[in-house]
């Protein structure tokens, strides 16, 4: 953890880690006897479902709850649904997690399906939403929302990650394959790729206009690459996909160039997993591999109370299972020794004025949190430019009091939506 | 496979390793120059004075946390610096009841009924010391309070003979050298200039205190004393006596620095540091008030709000995109 240094006159400056130089092959993972993948649709007991308990799926089979479903996940081996459950996640939100049991040998790699591709977006979106590095397909495909910009992330968007690095180091050629593949797919003209300042890529690629980034965190989000390399704003409470940017994975691009090669999908994603003494495996393990499976091969110990973390330090979640699934969005687990968690407090904001020196959004958070704190989120948004906050999550880093303000803002944000959800609804 | 109990908690799960009892404890070791100095110059009533005064407010919000049944909050050692702070505005001859009826003011009035830490509008320690000084002011008499001192300087507080007698006749009582050296009479912890320049650029080297505020407020001394002295040396003195004494250090570094009650965003900390000091400078020069440190604070304290609304536009607010 980086701490505040002694001299601290300006805001502290938090960097992001840098790939090694000639990375390590990953240590390969046996594919585990269960697997389990989420659905982003909660069960509904009323309805028919297409799957149960017990029913056989094949490698690479697509698999949705229901007929009008529009979500769906692929299995990664051959085997049969042990089970069909309800996930919970941070905010409460259901999903469901489909457990299936692997009949296919360890050792010996089946082939999966084939599917029968056209060379358009929505053929790409039928079977590809779930490929390593989560391809953003369904926005690129979607009819309502207009993408005029594709940005390849080849920078890691959180500090310690070194995910995308590596994949831009290792499979550059198949970047600039998927690259062209994404226009071809979506005949969007212009392509951009982020690239850390001090990592030297490959080559270079006509296609693909190269933008190097800061090494300062967080100069990667991608509200600061729209701001810093395409001039763009963006408007307090709208996503960059509504100003027509979108963002993929440089592992996403990878394994689109890869499945559109083999007519298949591809299962084994790329994690950097990060130890309590700040070591950085790297590992390569099937989509719905249990964590726990990661840390044994490298003989990381979990101990009661220590943290997992999913995601960089800045912007992850932390989960309350070891048996955490490998998802395809999966860059980067951090495991935290107990002794070195820092605790939050309930004291107030003291208006020590840290927060306001350091948030890349100039967001008045020392008055923000006084309002989200009274669960007044319309002013909140109103006045004291709540949807402003482009979540770094920088002001509950340096909080003196503490204050779990990014959560605040978070749940804030959260509940904002829910409310003026609630009044279109009404209003129709 | 044995299931862990894990930590589930939220984003980031890092820290800067900063708190309040750091922050607070970064400015108790702010002002020990002024402070160790203070207790040289006066001798052991100042121990006590000081000692009181810190256990005192410490206690006082104790008590408050139980009556009130609140978690006790002296943990996070912002009663002591209130307490610290206070005492080292006082001579060193206060009586006991005068230290620790200042400090209950301070701590209740000034800090628990607005809702404890952070919430206070005013710097508690002020409100504190304004309430004595209404009440008790020839305690703040500091001519009289070291009638029994032996000092090697001239034994007159700067500013109230400034007052009395004229700028001519302070021009030799009081070298600057001697000023800043501590060589005058005073409060325990404002007297010693330089110790509390140097506690004030380790806070703000260390960032515990916002450095727009007491740049700003030691500008506007120097300018608006230079103004006025320029415009009628007879009449006013120059920025020198007035930096160097009274409160107007231990004002710079901390008491306009007081987080909860000063300002946050870049512009309006200026407008703050620089405006307290104007009226400073205002009262002490045409007002009746020989020092006038603790009023122009506290009333920069009030409208602090009203300024600190001048901040930057947040991002994707406003004109570039409406
Ligand atoms: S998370 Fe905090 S620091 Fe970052 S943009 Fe939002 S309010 Fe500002
Ligand atoms: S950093 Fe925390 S305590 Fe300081 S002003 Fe911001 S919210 Fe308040």
């Amino acid at each position: 953890m980086i701490k505040r240094s002694f001299f601290t006159l300006t805001k502290p400056r938090l960097l992001y880690d840098l790939v090694e130089p000639d990375p390590k092959e990953p240590e390969s993972i046996p594919i585990p006897s269960d697997l389990t993948l989420v659905l982003d649709e909660p069960i509904d007991s009323t309805r028919q479902a297409l799957i149960k308990e017990g029913d056989s799926v094949e490698k690479g089979e697509k698999l949705r709850l229901y007929n009008q479903s529009t979500d769906y996940t692929i299995s990664p081996v051959t085997g049969t649904i042990s089970a069909i459950d309800t996930y919970l996640d941070d905010f409460g939100n259901t999903s469901t997690c489909l457990v299936i049991k692997n009949s296919q040998s360890q050792t010996t790699d089946t082939n999966s399906m084939t599917y029968d591709l056209k060379d358009d977006i929505a053929s790409a979106d039928e079977y590809f939403r779930t490929l390593p590095g989560a391809p953003p397909l369904k926005i690129l495909a979607s009819n309502t929302v207009k993408i005029n910009t594709i940005i390849i992330t080849c920078a890691d968007m959180d500090l310690l990650s070194t995910t995308h690095q590596y994949i831009t180091l290792k499979f550059w050629d198949k970047i600039k394959e998927g690259a062209k593949i994404l226009k071809k797919l979506t005949r969007i003209p212009k392509l951009c790729i982020t690239v850390p300042e001090n990592l030297n890529i490959p080559g270079e690629s006509d296609l693909i206009q190269v933008f190097k980034t800061s090494m300062e965190y967080p100069s990667n989000l991608p509200a600061m690459i729209l701001k810093n390399h395409l001039s763009m704003i963006l408007p307090a409470g709208k996503t960059p996909e509504d100003m027509g940017v979108s963002f993929i994975s440089a592992e996403a691009v990878v394994s689109l160039a890869t499945a559109y090669k083999t007519k298949s999908a591809g299962f084994e994603k790329i994690l950097t997993i990060i130890g309590k003494q700040g070591t950085k495996y790297r590992a390569k393990a099937t989509i719905g591999t249990p964590l726990h499976k990661i840390f044994n091969a490298f003989s990381i110990h979990i101990n009661d109370q220590d943290r997992i973390v999913i995601g960089g330090p800045m912007k992850g979640f932390a989960t309350y299972t070891h048996n955490h699934p490998v998802q395809p969005d999966m860059d980067t687990v951090i495991i935290q020794d107990r002794d070195i968690i820092p605790e939050v407090s309930d004291t107030p904001c003291v208006n020590c004025g840290k927060c306001i020196r350091i948030c890349p959004a100039n967001v008045p958070v020392n008055i923000l949190v006084r309002y989200l704190e009274a669960d007044q989120y319309e002013e909140a948004a109103d006045k004291y430019d709540l949807e402003s906050c482009i979540e770094c999550g920088l002001c509950a880093y340096v909080c003196t009091a503490k204050i779990p303000l990014y959560q605040y803002i978070k749940l804030g944000k959260y509940e904002l939506f829910k409310l003026r959800a609630l009044e279109t609804a009404n209003d129709e | 496979m044995t299931n862990n109990k894990l930590t589930v908690s939220h984003a980031p799960f890092w820290h800067d390793g900063d708190s309040l009892f750091k922050m607070n404890l970064n400015i108790m070791i702010a002002t020990l120059p002024a402070v160790i100095f203070g207790i040289i110059q006066f001798g052991a009533p100042a121990v006590g004075v000081i000692a009181l005064s810190l256990s005192s407010a410490m206690l006082w919000e104790l008590i408050l946390n139980v009556v009130s049944k609140q978690k006790i909050s002296i943990g996070d050692l912002d009663a002591a610096v209130i307490g610290l702070v206070f005492g080292m505005m006082l001579p060193a001859t206060s009586p006991w009841w005068l230290v620790i009826t200042g400090t209950l003011v301070a701590v209740v009035i000034g800090k628990m009924i607005f809702g404890g830490i952070g919430a206070n509008p005013f710097n508690p320690v002020l409100i504190g010391m304004a309430f004595l000084m209404l009440s008790w002011k020839i305690f703040f008499n500091f001519d009289a309070a070291y009638v029994n001192y032996e000092f090697n300087f001239t034994a007159l507080a700067p500013l109230a003979a400034l007052k009395s007698q004229g700028v001519s006749a302070v021009a030799d009582l009081f070298p600057i050298s001697d000023l800043i050296m501590g060589k005058q009479v005073g409060a325990i912890g404002s007297t010693f200039g330089l110790g509390l320049i140097v506690g004030g650029i380790y806070l703000i080297l260390r960032g515990y205190i916002r450095w727009e505020i007491p740049v700003s407020f030691i500008v506007g001394i120097i300018v608006t004393a230079l103004a006025f002295s320029m415009a009628n040396p007879d009449t006013y003195a120059g920025p020198a006596i007035h930096l160097f004494s009274g409160y107007t250090l231990i004002g710079a570094f901390f008491l306009a620095t007081e987080n909860s009650s000063s300002p946050v965003n870049r512009l309006p900390m200026l407008i703050y540091g620089f405006c307290a000091a104007a009226m400073i400078i205002l009262m002490r020069n045409i007002g009746a008030y020989a020092d006038g440190t603790i009023l122009a604070i506290l009333l920069l304290n009030l409208v602090n709000p009203l300024i600190d609304k001048i901040r930057p536009k947040a991002l994707g607010k406003g004109a570039n995109n409406a």
